[in-house]
């Protein structure tokens, strides 16, 4: 299933493989069972004599059951492990160590690309702001100059034009209520909480056209508290 | 004596002006109407980073000292000073940003950032005024505040401290409360005869009731119902609670069935976003708290003393209690639905939004109902975890309990450990609402994520609590109807305390994207994963019963299996969210809500449809039509399937929840894909045929309890106590003085001291010992 970016579709498969092969187990063995062990003539023999006011006898297995616990711990483990990098990527932290390298100063550019492995990395990366307040977006380019950010307002939601190749770092704030920025285009969500501030990786890889929403509900309006960014070369 | 009284009295008249002062202090000192608008008082975007200028002095005209509702006003803002003069190339430019109602152009001199803000365009910053038109609010109650940030630049179209910049304020006042009508004499003497009627009539009664208090027992006027009113026999408070749960199941169902047409095509308009609001948030709300919680206290109420083999719950007063605080809390609750003003929240009830102006008046009495819920959970928990610890008949052992009973128990410990934090919110959030606290408001330094953590400390647990007693069921079901013991009886209850264990520090992920910082976000994501491994030791453990059993396939049975497929995709759908790169594509998802409806309903609902059929003819002495059983389960299952697997997928193409509509993509810009709208038809088709499917059940329930065939004491032949009893049970259940007595098909293994009683023993010195030793 078509995902949005490198990095998701890679561990979406991983994870598709994994929930089909824990499927195939489990349903394969439940419609075994429930064909091969059902009762033929509707009657009941009492396989383990189960009596009323007796607690039946023990059936267990210590060997199977252990089996059965460490195995799902084991790919639990492996599960968290595959999913540590992203960890790190989606909340990359910024300066030299991070993804996408420190604040870009005048006259440079992100040249921003997808490695190898689905990340996106950059060499630096521009601030911008998003404050959400019921129930519209504003959007601040932070005096950046216009070819590399630029909103503007048009058929009654605000726009956010952005450029292809540039990585962008949104410092998000609220003016009332709880919000959140979910951005399908670039795979992410976080939460704009009043009283304190979030920040959110916007890197622009291709061009796009997207619709911006308001995924934490805050009041009447909230689905129509909608924004439209645009990334162009 | 009358020293003592003064004193009394003084302190009632101490105690009553303090009580006054709490209530009014916080009104006078914080502002109940909360945030100031700090982002735009901070920053004006202008030339200079340096801060105000006095140099420069901005003004507005036009603005109304009171304003009307809806007019338009013209507004002229303009500046005086600094190093603009005339002539320059650029002389300055002006932001205006209005805490109500919108603004518009007038001419090309300036343009609209949001309907609420607005700034000068290129044409426009070789001036110094400029004129604009604002309409006020409709509402016109509340006070609009407008904030003017003008620069003055000296033109050499750079930015430098050269330019100044400075901010104004006005305030245009909203009427407050509209004038009040004249009254009509008649309304007046209308209702002073109502009220002296009323309070005549009470002393009257009074008067009657002194002289015969007895006449006023509710079995002199209505015999019919004192039963069930007045009743502390643990069979009836079960059933008042049972029906109560499949009351609001329905009504619970009629709302979600009320959102589906509403989603059914983009953009519809049959429910508007008000109701539809209101009606998400009592869905959750209901679902949870007055369908589920009580569907599972009325079996516990039913089968755990019977289970057990005691004669009643430990306190059974306390159980009517808890049970009458249901109906009260679902009757305020729903307030605000009844005048059109439902909570509108969420069952979340999200701070700081839960706490603000802008919500339904009902979210007040939601919260209200809520804490009484609270106090009714509590009793029960206490109450059942004391009839499981004094109350088993002998030879019943901790590790002899049936595994409903052990459910039951890990599910009320559960809710007893997290639920007094969920009461702590509510609390905080009345308070907030009622007397101007400010534990959630932002402005006067509450904190929004404590409402968050709070309700997910009680949250998670709580969704743990519905589902663990279906997994008692299905314990229960599956091996009598397999005729085995039930496979790894004490992993079974090992895997479900780990559960219960793993439910408290797990609920960091729900706030994964709240700002949370990353170590804690890994650990969450781990301690997340490790629900799996209990949860699948319970499946396999159920898979591993039906081995070499002899399946006998009644309604109930079929119920279980459905329940192992539902439950177990619901399991897998559940690991996708700890991981980041894919919590943060599917985070407020419809994802989320094919993934909790897969195990709320395809496991609570599924499992306890598996306890109706199952305990039933124990119940009402009828056992229940198999025919109309099994259509049932087809009709539902596969409905229930095509309602919630679609979901998945427009989670998966970024559906968002607790929307009223959708967008589809169109040529400007990219959003849900056509074929979204398509989805959405089948979903709400299904979700009538799902709702249509589980009227079988309940038409089941009323023939078979007029014509249905007489039950035995054990129609399917389990083992534990309620198969003893005749069906349906006599009150009290077990004879207090003749108890029934657990014998134990491992008769060696029961009586031996388990490994750690062993080790204990060894370290202990034995009461004869240290009889000696103190000599």
């Amino acid at each position: 299933m078509a995902g949005v970016t490198p990095l998701y579709d890679a561990i979406w498969e991983d994870y598709m493989l994994w929930s089909l092969l824990v499927g195939a187990i489990a349903f394969g063995w439940l419609y075994h069972h429930s064909f091969f062990y059902r009762s033929e003539d509707g009657e009941s023999p009492n396989v383990d004599n189960l009596e009323v006011g007796v607690f039946p006898k023990d059936y267990d297995n210590l060997k199977l059951e252990v089996t059965w616990t460490v195995l799902p711990f084991i790919l639990i483990v492996w599960l968290t492990y595959i999913s540590w990098a992203p960890l790190d990527a989606v909340w990359s932290q910024t300066g030299p160590d991070g993804y996408h390298g420190s604040e870009c100063q005048e006259g440079e550019s992100s040249n921003n690309y997808i490695d190898s492995d689905g990340y996106v990395r950059s060499e630096c990366y521009w601030e911008v702001g998003i404050v959400g307040q019921q129930w519209f977006w504003n959007f601040d380019c932070m005096g950046l100059s216009e070819d590399i950010c630029s909103t503007d307002f048009a058929g009654g939601i605000p726009h956010l034009n952005l450029t292809t190749g540039e990585t962008y770092f949104a410092i998000l704030s609220s003016n009332d209520v709880t919000h959140a920025v979910k951005n399908p285009g670039f795979g992410m969500m976080e939460d704009v909480v009043p009283g304190q501030e979030t920040y959110l990786w916007m890197p622009a890889v291709e061009d796009m056209s997207f619709l911006m929403l308001c995924a934490e509900y805050c009041g009447d309006n909230h689905a129509y508290m909608t924004a439209q960014v645009n990334v162009n070369s | 004596m009358g020293s003592k009284a003064s004193v009394m009295s003084r302190r009632l008249v101490v105690f009553a002006v303090l009580a006054f002062a709490m209530v009014i202090v916080p009104v006078v000192t914080s502002v109940p109407s909360g945030i100031d608008h700090s982002l735009v008082k901070n920053g004006c975007n202008c030339h200079d980073g340096g801060g105000p200028s006095d140099s420069v002095t901005a003004s507005i005209e036009g603005v109304p000292e009171s304003y009307n509702g809806s007019e338009s006003y013209t507004l002229t803002v303009s500046f005086t000073g600094g190093p603009g003069t005339e002539g320059n190339e650029n002389v300055g430019g002006f932001n205006l940003w209005t805490s109500g109602g919108t603004f518009a152009s007038l001419d090309s001199s300036t343009q609209l950032k949001n309907p609420n803000d607005i700034t000068h365009t290129l044409e426009g910053n070789n001036q110094r005024s400029w004129t604009l038109e604002w309409t006020a609010p409709a509402d016109n109650e509340s006070d609009v505040d407008f904030m003017l940030h003008v620069n003055s630049v000296n033109g050499d179209g750079a930015a430098s401290s050269a330019d100044k910049w400075n901010r104004a304020e006005v305030t245009s006042f909203g009427i407050g409360d509209p004038p009040l009508e004249p009254a009509d004499p008649f309304k007046v003497l209308a209702t002073l005869i109502v009220v002296s009627a009323v309070l005549l009539s009470i002393v009257v009664l009074y008067v009657f009731y002194r002289n015969n208090p007895e006449g006023f027992e509710w079995q002199r006027f209505a015999p019919w119902i004192t039963e069930w009113l007045t009743s502390t026999d643990h069979k009836k408070i079960g059933t008042l609670y049972f029906v109560q749960g499949l009351f609001f199941l329905g009504v619970g169902g009629i709302m979600a069935l009320m959102m589906r047409v509403q989603l059914a095509s983009p953009g519809n308009e049959f429910i508007s976003q008000d109701y539809y609001n209101q009606f998400f948030t009592l869905h959750g709300t209901t679902m949870i708290f007055l369908a589920a919680m009580p569907l599972i206290a009325g079996f516990a109420n039913w089968i755990v003393p019977l289970q057990i083999g005691a004669p009643d719950l430990a306190f059974p007063r306390l159980n009517a209690l808890s049970f009458w605080l249901q109906p009260v809390a679902a009757l305020l609750i729903f307030t605000g639905v009844f005048s059109g003003a439902g909570a509108d929240t969420g069952w979340t009830g999200y701070a700081p939004y839960v706490v603000t102006e802008n919500t339904h008046a009902g979210v007040s009495m939601w919260a209200a109902g809520q804490i009484m819920l609270v106090a009714s959970s509590t009793l029960t928990g206490i109450n059942f975890l004391t009839t499981m610890a004094v109350m088993r008949a002998p030879g019943m052992g901790w590790f002899q309990m049936p595994l409903f009973t052990w459910s039951i128990l890990v599910a009320n410990l559960m809710l007893f450990l997290s639920i007094p934090a969920f009461g702590v919110g509510l609390i905080q959030v009345y308070l907030d609402r009622t007397i101007a606290t400010a534990f959630y408001d932002v402005s006067s330094g509450g904190d929004p994520l404590l409402w968050s953590h709070l309700f997910w400390y009680f949250g998670h647990p709580e969704v743990y609590v519905v589902i663990v007693p279906a997994f008692g069921v299905i314990s229960e079901v599956i091996a009598t109807s397999a005729r085995r013991s039930i496979f790894g009886y004490k992993s079974m209850v090992y895997a479900m305390a780990g559960i219960g264990l793993v439910s408290f520090i797990v609920y960091g992920h729900h706030m994964f994207t709240s700002g949370m910082s990353p170590a804690l976000r890994f650990i969450t994501m781990l301690t997340t994963m490790l629900v799996a491994v209990p949860t699948g030791i319970k499946i396999f453990n159920w898979l591993k019963t039906m081995h070499g059993g002899s399946l006998v396939y009644r309604t109930h049975t079929l119920w279980t299996l459905g329940f192992l497929v539902t439950f177990t995709l619901g399991g897998i759908s559940g690991m996708f969210f700890p991981s980041m790169a894919l919590d943060v594509h599917l985070h407020e998802t419809y994802f989320v809500v094919a993934h909790f409806h897969y195990v709320l309903v395809g496991g609570t609902v599924f499992g306890f449809f598996a306890a109706i059929y199952y305990w039933y003819p124990k119940m009402t002495g009828r056992m229940l039509d198999e025919r109309l059983g099994v259509l049932h389960f087809l009709t539902a299952f596969i409905s229930y399937n095509a309602l919630f697997w679609p979901m998945h997928r427009l989670g998966v193409v970024g559906m968002i929840r607790r929307t009223h509509t959708y967008y589809i993509t169109t040529d400007d810009f990219q959003a849900l894909p056509e074929w979204a709208a398509d989805w959405n038809m089948l979903i709400s088709v299904s979700a009538f045929l799902f709702f249509a499917s589980n009227l079988l059940l309940v038409v089941n329930m009323i023939k078979s309890l007029i014509r249905g065939e007489k039950a035995p004491a054990d129609p399917w032949g389990g083992w534990s106590f309620e198969w003893m009893t005749s069906s349906p049970p006599p009150t009290p259940s077990f004879d207090p003085h003749n108890l029934p007595e657990l014998k134990d098909a491992n008769e060696h293994v029961a009586n031996e001291p388990s490994r750690l009683g062993q080790m204990f023993r060894r370290l202990m010195v034995d009461d004869d010992a240290s009889e000696g030793g103190s000599h």
